[in-house]
Formats: C-alpha cells, sequence, structure tokens
C-alpha cells in the first residue's frame, strides 16, 4: 500500500519534470514559430550566430539590414571568439538537430566537415554560377564540398610577411623573396636596433602551426594532398621545405618560437626584436597602433619562396556563412535573403570599412574609398589572390591534428623531418581509407 | 588509541525508535522530500553515465552520418589499448599523478606542520598560503605560461639573476622541460589544498595527548610519530583521494599551457579530442567511462584504506 503510494509520487515528479522539460523545448520552437506565422504583417524572425571577435560591426550591419526591410527580422546570438568555443557550440546544436540557430558564421575549416555530417543546406540554387564569379575563387573553393556548395564566403583572411622597413632602408638592400634571402640578413643586422631574431612566426602545436607549414610547403613549390585528394606529404621537395622551416626556428627565430602562438610572436615584433614576422592580414592595425615600439616602420610584402618555389602562396583563413538544414522553409527563404544582403557589394564594402576584414568581393578591392581608408589593400589583393585554402577534408580536425603533432616533433627536434613525414604520410593515408 | 575514540550514539538511538509509527512516518516524509534531490541526480549524474556507456558500444563518428552508427560491442575499449597515443597519455597521466601528488602530500604536509605551531603572523601565513588554491586553474596556467616565457618570463629572471642558467631558456619547448613546469604549477596550486585540510586535522588533535605525552617523557620524534601521524592519517588520506582524482583528470592546465605538445597529452586532453575535435563519439565516449572507471577503482582503493573510519568520522 504505501510502496504504491510512493511509487505514484514517484511517477507524479517524474512527470512533472519531464513536463517541465517539454514546455521549456517548445517555448523555444514556439517563439520561432509564432514569429514565422504566415500572418502577412508579421516578420520571419532567423537567428544568426557569430563569434565576438566581429560583434561590434557585424551588429551595426545585422542593425542595418533589420532596418532596411519588412520581411525578415535577425536576431544576433553572439558566441565568445575562440574558434574552438564557437566549432564546439556549432556542433552540439546542429548533431541534436536544434533549430533555434538559423544562419552561422563558420571557419572555413570547418565547412568540409559540417557538410559530410549534412548539417548545411546547399546553397548553390540560391547563388549561380556567374554570381559566384565576382567572388576571390580561393574563398568559393573553399565554401564548396563534393561540387556543392554548402557555404557562402562573408570575409577572408590571408598571412602577410610584415617586416621592418626601416632596418631594410638602413642596410640599402632590396626585401628578399626567399628564406635564404632573409637568412643571409643576419650578419648584417646583428646589433642594428634592438633586433635579435631575424625570422619570428608561430609554430606552437595549433592550428597556426598548420598555415605556417602548409606555405613552406606551397612557397617551396609541394602540396600536401594531391589532385585525387592523396596525400603526397613526404616527397623531397616537402621534406626540403621543412627543413628550411627547422633551420629558421633553430638558428633564426625566438628560442620559444616552437611555444609561439599569434600573442607571442606579436609581442617580439612589437618590441621590436624581430626583422620579420608571418601573421593574418589583421596584424597591420596592431603593428601600426599607438603604443607599438614599431609604428609607421613596417613593410608588408609576400611571403618568401624556397628553392624550388616559384610563386608565393598565403593560407586562406575567414568566415563562411551556413544555414542550418534542419529549419523550415519559411526560415531558409530568409535566411537566404539575409546571406544575398550580407554578400552584395554594398555590405561587403561597408562592413569592409567599419571592421577592416578584408572582403571576398573582388570589386571592393578596387573601390576608391576603401583604398583611401586602408591603402595597404593595394598590395594586400595580390597576396589575397594567391591565397590557398587549407587541404579540405571531412576530418580536417584530425588532418589538421596529425600535422600539428608531426611537424611539432620534427620542429622542436624530437624527430628527424624525413622520419616526421614519412609518419604524417602512412597517418594521412590511414585517414584517407 | 584509535579504538579508544568514542562511536556514535545516534547509530543506537536511530534502532531504537524506528520501530515507532512515528520513526515510519518520519521516514517515509524524509523519502518524499528527498525525491526531488534524487530524481535530479539520477538525471544529472547517473542517466550520462549510462547514456556514454551506451555510446561507447557504438561506432559514432558524427561526419559519417551514412554509416547509421552501428553496435559494435566493446570494440571502442579493445581499440584505446592498441592505440599507441591513447597508451601514451595513459603512461603520462599515472607519471603526472604520482610526481604531483607526491610533492604536493609533502609540501602541504610541511606547511600544515609549520601553520599549526604558534608563531607571529600565522593568520597571515595562513591566509596567503591559500591564494594559490583560490584561482581558477584556467588563470593560474595562463599566469605560469607567462611566467616561463622565453623572452618576458620572471622564471627565466630569477634564475639569471642568481647564476642557475646563463641566458634565457624556452622552458615549454621541450618535453623535460614542459613535464617539470606542468608539476611545478600544479603543486603550486594545489599543495594548499592538502595543507589546509590537514591543518584541520591536526587542529583536531586533543592538546591533552601532547601534555600527557611530554609528562611521560616522550621526545618530539616518538610524539609526531605516535600522537601525531595516527590522528591525522585519515584525513590526509582523505586529501589524498581527493588529490589523486583531480591530478587523474587533469585537463584545463595541459590544454593551457602546451596543449598536448612536447607528450604532455593526458587522458582526459585526448578524450577531449576525439569527443569535441574528432566527433568520434564512440570512441571518446570509451575513454570517457575507461577514465570514470580508474577513478572509481582509485576511490575505492583508497574507501578501503580508510575503512570503517569514513563512516566514523
Amino acid at each position: 500500500m504505501k510502496r504504491g503510494k510512493m511509487k505514484k509520487l514517484l511517477v507524479t515528479l517524474i512527470l512533472a519534470v519531464m513536463m517541465v522539460s517539454i514546455i521549456g523545448c517548445s517555448g523555444n520552437s514556439e517563439s520561432s514559430g509564432e514569429a514565422s506565422g504566415g500572418d502577412g504583417n508579421d516578420k520571419v524572425t532567423i537567428r544568426f550566430s557569430f563569434d565576438q571577435g566581429v560583434g561590434e560591426p557585424t551588429q551595426k550591419i545585422v542593425d542595418k539590414y533589420n532596418e532596411s526591410q519588412d520581411k525578415v527580422h535577425v536576431e544576433t546570438v553572439i558566441l565568445p571568439q575562440d574558434a574552438n568555443v564557437v566549432h564546439d557550440d556549432f556542433v552540439n546544436k546542429l548533431a541534436s538537430g536544434d533549430t533555434s540557430v538559423d544562419v552561422m558564421a563558420l571557419d572555413v575549416v570547418y565547412v568540409a566537415e559540417f557538410a559530410a555530417a549534412d548539417w548545411l543546406e546547399d546553397l548553390g540554387q540560391y547563388f549561380d554560377e556567374s554570381t559566384q564569379s565576382k567572388y576571390l575563387p580561393g574563398t568559393i573553393e573553399g565554401a564548396t564540398y563534393n561540387g556543392k556548395l554548402v557555404a557562402f564566403p562573408w570575409f577572408t583572411n590571408a598571412s602577410v610577411l610584415f617586416y621592418r622597413q626601416d632596418i631594410i632602408d638602413q642596410l640599402g638592400v632590396e626585401v628578399p623573396t626567399t628564406y635564404q634571402g632573409w637568412m643571409d640578413l643576419q650578419e648584417k643586422v646583428k646589433g642594428l636596433d634592438e633586433i635579435k631574431y631575424v625570422s619570428n612566426f608561430q609554430a606552437a602545436q595549433s592550428e597556426a602551426l598548420v598555415c605556417n607549414w602548409v606555405e613552406y610547403i606551397w612557397n617551396n613549390g609541394g602540396e600536401v594532398l594531391d589532385e585525387s585528394g592523396s596525400p603526397v606529404v613526404n616527397t623531397a621537395i616537402n621534406v626540403e621545405a621543412t627543413e628550411i622551416m627547422l633551420d629558421l626556428v633553430e638558428n633564426y627565430s625566438p628560442e620559444g618560437i616552437t611555444t609561439y602562438n599569434e600573442p607571442e610572436s606579436e609581442q617580439v615584433f612589437l618590441d621590436g626584436k624581430s626583422l620579420f614576422i608571418r601573421d593574418w592580414s589583421g596584424f597591420w592595425n596592431s603593428a601600426n597602433a599607438e603604443g607599438s615600439k614599431v609604428a609607421g616602420k613596417v613593410g608588408a610584402t609576400t611571403l618568401p619562396i624556397g628553392p624550388n618555389g616559384e610563386a608565393p602562396h598565403s593560407a586562406l583563413g575567414g568566415l563562411d556563412l551556413v544555414i542550418n538544414k534542419f529549419i523550415d522553409d519559411e526560415q531558409k527563404e530568409a535566411a537566404v535573403d539575409f546571406l544575398k544582403y550580407m554578400a552584395s557589394e554594398e555590405t561587403q564594402k561597408e562592413m569592409t570599412l567599419i571592421s577592416a576584414q578584408p572582403p571576398v568581393l573582388k570589386s571592393v578591392y578596387e573601390d576608391a574609398d576603401v583604398l583611401a581608408e586602408i591603402p595597404f589593400y593595394e598590395k594586400f589583393y595580390g597576396i589575397i589572390e594567391g591565397g590557398k585554402s587549407r587541404p579540405m577534408s571531412p576530418k580536417y580536425a584530425k588532418v589538421s591534428d596529425a600535422i600539428q603533432r608531426n611537424i611539432h616533433q620534427a620542429l622542436s627536434g624530437e624527430a628527424e623531418v624525413k622520419d616526421a613525414l614519412d609518419q604524417l604520410q602512412s597517418e594521412l593515408e590511414e585517414l584517407n581509407k | 588509541m584509535e579504538g579508544k575514540l568514542p562511536t556514535s550514539p545516534l547509530k543506537n538511538t536511530h534502532r531504537k525508535i524506528s520501530k515507532t509509527s512515528l520513526e515510519k512516518k518520519e521516514a517515509r516524509d524524509a523519502w518524499i522530500m528527498m525525491s526531488p534531490a534524487i530524481i535530479i541526480l539520477l538525471l544529472i549524474a547517473v542517466y550520462p553515465i549510462i547514456r556514454t556507456f551506451w555510446i561507447s558500444l557504438h561506432e559514432m563518428v558524427l561526419t559519417d552520418p551514412s554509416s547509421g552508427y552501428p553496435f559494435i560491442g566493446l570494440e571502442n575499449y579493445v581499440k584505446i589499448f592498441n592505440d599507441q597515443r591513447a597508451m601514451d597519455s595513459i603512461i603520462f597521466t599515472l607519471k603526472f599523478t604520482v610526481v604531483t601528488v607526491f610533492f604536493e602530500l609533502l609540501l602541504g604536509f610541511g606547511a600544515a606542520l609549520l601553520m599549526n605551531k604558534a608563531f607571529i603572523g600565522r593568520g597571515f601565513v595562513r591566509a596567503s598560503i591559500l591564494v594559490p588554491w583560490a584561482i581558477p586553474t584556467t588563470v593560474s596556467a595562463l599566469m605560469w605560461k607567462f611566467i616561463y616565457n622565453d623572452q618576458y618570463g620572471l622564471f627565466n629572471d630569477i634564475l639569471t639573476r642568481f647564476h642557475v642558467i646563463d641566458s634565457y631558456q624556452a622552458w615549454l619547448s621541450s618535453s623535460s622541460g614542459s613535464f617539470m613546469a606542468l608539476v611545478i604549477t600544479d603543486v603550486w596550486k594545489t599543495a594548499p589544498f592538502i595543507a589546509l585540510l590537514t591543518l584541520a586535522g591536526l587542529q583536531m588533535i586533543p592538546k591533552e595527548l601532547y601534555e600527557s605525552a611530554k609528562i611521560d617523557g616522550a621526545n618530539k620524534f616518538q610524539i609526531f610519530l605516535n600522537i601525531t601521524l595516527p590522528l591525522v592519517k585519515y584525513t590526509v588520506i582523505v586529501a589524498l583521494l581527493f588529490r589523486t582524482l583531480d591530478a587523474f583528470r587533469v585537463f584545463e592546465l595541459i590544454t593551457v599551457m602546451t596543449g598536448g605538445a612536447n607528450r604532455t597529452e593526458s587522458l582526459s586532453v585526448y578524450a577531449y579530442n576525439n569527443l569535441m575535435k574528432f566527433l568520434d563519439f564512440g570512441y571518446g565516449s570509451a575513454m570517457s567511462m575507461l577514465i570514470f572507471g580508474v577513478v572509481f577503482l582509485i576511490s575505492l582503493i583508497y574507501m578501503k584504506a580508510l575503512g570503517s573510519k569514513l563512516t566514523d568520522f
């Protein structure tokens, strides 16, 4: 009798808890469902999620969009400025089929992974070939998976070689275009100003190392994957490229370079201790900002090339806009409208002016207003045009991890370069199966 | 001496009254009142464990939905023991746990003995020794990462001032340097925890015991061995239990300071990578279950060491 009562009570309580959670869930979908109700006057509300790094300018653009028309209303969901946190948040939502966000700003390297998991809406039907051709080819390529346009580029990012123009002028030499050329300056710059190191880049075991390493490979004429997508890592020219990198680490860079990400390497350059730094385009602003010891003394150029290299290539970064596949058709229609607005010439130009993020639309780089505001873009367009995407793979996280571990071991002297590349080759082959 | 400790009087009274109907009603009310807590506990603690175990029996790679996530039994567990990287991370984790817990015990116990003595400024010392423990792990890891910096680090500055080294070193760029740096940081942060618990144990020892030992003519060493140590033993074991479990699950410290580079990838870090980075939920869950199992085992061993004393306190 009493046991029965107890059971009843337990069941009631469990039911209560479940009810609360169900109400909680439906509360969410109801609010968006209500907004999308076909009342004619009601706006369709879509939610756009992106990271704090571009928070302020993006909010301005979104506000302007909301004012501009009466069909769609965009709400923003801002995440912390940390690529990993953003990735994990999106994974959590999409893996559970959540529809609380409609549009997401996704780091370009994760596009293939999300597309392979079948989480992204195919955008090919909304942006035809002629529209696509107006944008930088590298960025469209990065938004395409298995021949389908699964994302749309929002803005891009490329690496640049920043160097001390004043030192080069003092020496009276040309800006070197090869790694060897920079190394040869070591003897000459010793004792000039406070320069202690010729070279400076990011060699900590992290995504930044992947970007740096693929650039050494490309700039010596090598590739990570061949045309068919099979790994071709341990070729002679790749070994040569990695050995150049190791030489720079051991003899021309700060002692702790294998522990450096962007902030640590930037600090060394800002303190006037290194002749050059390989960094992302946005560093131009911080290098010339108040408080920088090198403000006004910085030049920017393409990355150096190796003995087998023909043209310099930078690794491309940036964000793409994607649409959640699980939302209903009405939401999708609104999301596409918003995407088209974000990709339009007017918005691309405005975003460039207020955020200094490199746009993806070719015409913006020729715009007089933009060039007047950011003169550096004239040089930068060539750099971006020669930019390449990191190897596309649905298993990108594993590819990246394998590169990070093996190359880091080679650079920190725990493994021979050839052995590390052989090991990397076999790990990538294993992943390719 | 332990046997002389009074046993809890509650046990006897409990047995006597539980036969009355009043007590029965009270027991029932207690269950009713506890049920929300029990349900919540089932939902947030037991359910995820069962669910994780269930996932660990499947091949579930989220980037490959076409596979249909088949049931593969214990294959993921077998995989762990054939995975060199997993084995390396287990060895690193065990090494890290043993070394840090050893130094933490040594330092923590020593600090507690010192703080138990009356001296000027004791309150200040007690408060300040707790500061490292109060700082969140991520923050202290970031702080120490900067201390070990090869250009601006305090560590290099001090060592060169005292002529221990000639020029600045990059401490986090080698395996041995990274291991040492991680151990120092962890010991710095958590030895105060052992000190605090041990101090509480020391203060519970009745003064009379020391007085009578002195009257009996025992020297300091004998007093320490025969009174202090046996009476503080169980508190220290409880502190050690917490520390061993925490050290075995070490995560933020490594993520922030080395990112798992230079052979410092702990089992938790590798499990996290499999789950959140590679989206390999099956394998990552198997690894999480392994961590859960080991942590459970460690707890059991310590409980055994504590014996019935745990329930007596």
